[in-house]
């Protein structure tokens, strides 16, 4: 395979985990703390939409929306029983509940589902473009082939959707408006008359719901297990860090590189080092930081 | 009866108190000034009446209703408006963002009110879609204040908004304040700069260590022999 076709993998890779990262960096800029339970949330999202896909059954764009309420609801619940109470304490004690959290929620899932793996049963169309040569440069092949199946289109065309529709009520919107105040300035926005626990739980709604897409998205693209979030909680974190956290457009710019960097790394670092794509995400993401700390979109950091 | 009223307020951060027993009135229309020493508790005073300091004992009133134990986020709703000392504008949104905040708690931005603002401070209309952390301290300024002014407040508190600026641009934000009082508006306003401030209040109260020392006329505070020594460095 060329790099034209990793490129296309790293795009798709990029696509799920910006969805995710948008969330997690919401709840981050938003909330004010790191939920390490959010890779559970993204669990959740892909099987309340494998099992709506396939026992219900229900066609992938709904079961996808039924994802996406089911994330929501669970993740307002769930900062209602466990966040909301202890918002006062700050980001440490907050940041540990999540950690708890997640392992409860990740053994809670593999009890209830199981351990095994589901899949959704989708009708895959693939389109070629075989016409391309190949432009080898030593073992590597800067071009050839490339294959996009429907399931690609789907996971880029969804992220590109959410990127507008968020755009559009971070800008349009009151509420959107007053959740970036609130990122700004909590104290400020009290003055002006905004509802921060309300803001606070429109951020928490609007995260599940990303999460419950992002879960469906890579469950499409691989399958669904009760780690399905989990196995993705670094990478997101990573990319929500890299973009700047707390900014939306910083954690999909932060999600493309880490998507590209992971896909690239595989095809072309040598047989038996492939096992370090991941770890070559935190490579670029100290890479970063080091240049820059506050990372891709960041502003100055502020002191405490 | 007074638009404003303060009575034997205790006021604090958590187990601080900084105020005890502070009285204080704004009557509709007019000028007050507090001033005295840095740590008076002047700050901490406004903050008391917008629900943003702990309020532990005494009461505040607004037009006859109790706001002692309101929040921010209600106390907004009683038609006063009050602009933050720092940090008073939100630095990753545009002007036009902050202004349409200004406006939050109303159904739509009423347009009129806007237009009024851009009146006042021709230069925000020219910087609409610019970040407001990117503004200079005096627009800055200016913005909190239009901000403020969104709703068309019966009294709009003001926390130092002299600090920070330039000199030369001291003298045109105290006569924006006046206009801004001409209009009708009754102004409650806390400031470091003790003469300018009395020199152009109705009243003026002057605050040390968390208590009420004096309080008169601006012309008489400016006038008292005592006031002068202790306070307004002779």
């Amino acid at each position: 395979m060329g790099l034209a076709q990793n490129i296309v993998f790293g795009l798709v890779t990029g696509s799920y985990i910006a969805i995710a990262a948008i969330g997690f960096t919401l709840i981050y800029g938003i909330v004010n703390m790191i939920n390490f339970a959010y890779g559970e949330y993204v669990t959740v999202g892909a099987l309340v939409g494998v099992l709506a896909a396939g026992a219900l059954p229900l066609p992938l764009p709904v079961a996808a929306l039924v994802a996406m309420v089911g994330g929501g609801i669970a993740s307002l619940v769930l900062a209602r029983a466990f966040f909301t109470p202890i918002n006062h304490t700050g980001p440490v004690p907050m940041l540990l509940t999540s950690i708890g959290l997640g392992l409860a929620l990740r053994n809670a899932i593999r009890l209830t589902a199981g351990q095994g793996s589901r899949y959704f049963d989708t009708e895959t169309t693939t389109f070629r473009f075989d016409g391309l040569p190949d432009l080898s440069v030593g073992s590597v092949d800067l071009l050839g082939g490339v294959f996009v199946t429907s399931e690609h289109l789907i996971v880029i065309g969804s992220a590109v959707a959410v990127f507008v529709i968020l755009h559009a009520l971070l800008t349009r919107t009151d509420v959107g408006i007053a959740m970036r105040a609130m990122g700004d300035d909590e104290d400020l926005a009290r003055v002006r008359g905004i509802d921060t626990q309300m803001i606070r739980d429109s951020v928490w709604v609007l995260a599940g719901v990303l999460a419950g897409l992002a879960g469906v998205l890579i469950g499409i693209q691989t399958s669904v297990s009760s780690t399905t979030g989990f196995s993705h909680i670094l990478q997101i974190l990573s990319a929500a860090i890299l973009g700047g956290a707390g900014s939306p457009y910083g954690a999909i710019a932060g999600s493309y590189v880490i998507g590209l960097v992971v896909a690239l790394s595989v095809a072309f670092l040598p047989t038996g080092m492939t096992g370090l794509s991941t770890a070559m995400a935190f490579l670029i993401l100290i890479v970063v930081l080091l240049v820059k700390p506050s990372g891709i979109a960041g502003q100055e950091v502020r002191e405490a | 009866m007074s638009l404003l009223h303060v009575s034997s307020l205790d006021a604090g951060y958590g187990d601080l108190k900084v105020l005890s027993d502070i009285d204080l009135d704004v009557d509709s229309g007019e000028y007050v000034a507090i001033v005295g020493p840095n740590g008076a508790g002047k700050s901490t005073a406004m903050k008391s009446v917008f629900g943003l300091a702990d309020r532990m004992a005494g009461s505040i009133t607004f037009a006859g209703t109790d706001i002692t134990h309101l929040p921010p986020e209600e106390v907004i709703h009683e038609g006063l408006s009050y602009v933050p000392q720092t940090e008073n504008v939100f630095p990753s949104l545009t002007v036009e963002e902050n202004l349409r905040l200004g406006a939050y708690i109303l159904d739509e931005v009423p347009e009129e009110r806007r237009q009024a603002v851009f009146d006042r401070f021709p230069i925000l209309a020219d910087r609409l879609d610019m970040d407001a952390g990117t503004l200079s301290g005096g627009q800055q300024q200016m913005l909190a204040m239009g901000c403020a002014l969104m709703l068309d407040p019966d009294l709009l508190l003001l926390d130092e908004p002299s600090a920070g600026l330039a000199p030369d641009l001291v003298d045109e934000m105290f006569d924006r304040v006046d206009a801004v009082n001409e209009a009708g508006t009754a102004v409650l306003m806390v400031e470091q700069n003790a003469k300018e401030a009395l020199r152009r209040c109705d009243r003026g109260y002057v605050l040390a260590q968390g208590e009420n020392r004096y309080e008169g006329s601006g012309d008489d505070l400016l006038g008292d022999d005592e006031v002068r020594k202790q306070f307004l460095g002779g």
